[in-house]
């Protein structure tokens, strides 16, 4: 089955889950479909439009505008860190990916921990970041990714909780020669950090 | 009903929202919560499995706001895709209930349903427009989008092969693209009030 053949089918939500994250996976790779796609999803959106149906209750406005001041209202400032990178190590390489990044080991000055993070990119170009060992975000805080490619202001690429071991798909393509970085963010992601990255590495 | 922020594009609403803004929230809400629990009702069948998925597509706007990128498409896109796939997951997960609606459910008459005159244009134009489309591309589209059927499930279901849905979904869509293009067919939101 030729990936391209699928977009029209993901704009409508016609995939199962495999079909679905391959032809993200593709998406990735081709430009073409990118458009296609940016195209053919306005045109689904709009058939939202079609349907007669009843009006919503009042209740699930204030629901959900409840739930997300509850959400936004755990957000505390920053505690100040002192994340020391202790150097680092040389990554294994995992079936059918070429390991690019690094191992790292970072320890707080309370507790030391091994926090190690690698960066693969596989044959299809994704590059997806693993990490072991970070303890979960602080409440209200969540760890966002970032590709930052080279000269150019870093990208938010994806947030994570952290927690035992994590592995975060990196959104869009990555440039080689993108450094590929980490910083704690209010919940909910920031489109610029806002705080120095606690690990980063090439891409 | 504040409506302070009804002069905001839809984008510069995502961005306030970003920054935990919740009039923003409540503004996209006034704007597409309507459209989203209807589609979210046509899909389910049922109000309160609507009403959650509503629920679940604004939060994750909400938590994820700063990461809609402008240039990739309209914010309304990002909002009501967010909306059909939460609700597709969930009629999935309920293969019976689906299985029954379809058959038996009755379409809801425009008698009775209050809604304002935007509304009611979008909806007719998009239902002129899947009129214009021959009954196989409209049956496609009809099913999956708002039926959840996967392309598999389409092609055991209509008895064709699955080559033969997918074209049928793409001509459908680019039709309707076409269709919806036309002289007074912008579909992006407008302030009625």
């Amino acid at each position: 089955m030729d990936v391209h053949d699928l977009t029209a089918a993901y704009a409508v939500d016609a995939l199962d889950s495999d079909e679905a994250e391959a032809y993200e996976r593709h998406l990735g790779q081709c430009e073409d479909c990118r458009e296609q796609l940016a195209e053919l999803s306005e045109t689904s959106a709009a058939l939202a439009f079609g349907p007669v149906a009843p009006a919503p209750h009042a209740r699930l406005r204030a629901a959900i505008l409840e739930t997300a001041a509850a959400e936004r209202s755990n957000v505390v400032p920053l505690l100040q860190r002192r994340w020391v990178a202790r150097g680092l190590a040389v990554a294994a390489a995992a079936a059918a990916c070429i390991v690019v990044g690094l191992a790292v080991a970072l320890s707080k000055s309370s507790d030391t921990r091994v926090v190690t993070a690698l960066v693969s990119r596989d044959s299809f170009g994704n590059v997806t970041l693993s990490v072991s060992g970070l303890s979960t975000a602080p409440q209200g805080k969540t760890y966002e990714t970032w590709v930052i490619p080279k000269g150019k202001a870093p990208i938010p690429a994806g947030l994570f909780s952290g927690g035992g071991s994590a592995t975060v798909h990196l959104r869009g393509t990555v440039p080689q020669n993108a450094i590929v970085a980490v910083t704690i963010e209010r919940a909910g992601g920031a489109r610029t950090p806002t705080s120095s990255p606690i690990f980063s590495a090439p891409a | 009903m504040n409506r302070q922020l009804a002069h905001l594009s839809d984008e510069a609403l995502v961005a306030l929202a970003a920054r935990s803004e919740q009039s923003a929230l409540a503004e996209l809400y006034d704007r597409y919560g309507r459209t989203a629990y209807g589609l979210a009702f046509r899909i389910l069948r049922d109000g309160t499995l609507a009403e959650d998925a509503v629920q679940d597509a604004f939060l994750t706007i909400w938590r994820s706001a700063s990461q809609f990128v402008p240039e990739r498409g309209k914010a309304s896109t990002w909002i009501l895709t967010l909306v059909h796939r939460r609700a597709v997951d969930v009629v999935r997960r309920e293969q019976r209930r689906r299985a029954d609606a379809l058959d038996r459910a009755p379409e809801p008459t425009v008698e009775g349903v209050d809604e304002d005159a935007w509304l009611r244009l979008q909806r007719e134009r998009v239902q002129d427009a899947l009129r214009k489309l021959p009954d196989a591309q409209r049956e496609a589209l009809e099913l999956a989008y708002y039926g959840g059927f996967s392309q598999s499930e389409l092609a055991e279901r209509l008895g064709q092969p699955l080559g033969t849905i997918k074209s049928r979904m793409f001509t459908g869509l680019s039709r309707m693209r076409e269709l919806l293009g036309e002289p007074g067919g912008e579909m992006s939101w407008t302030s009625t009030t």
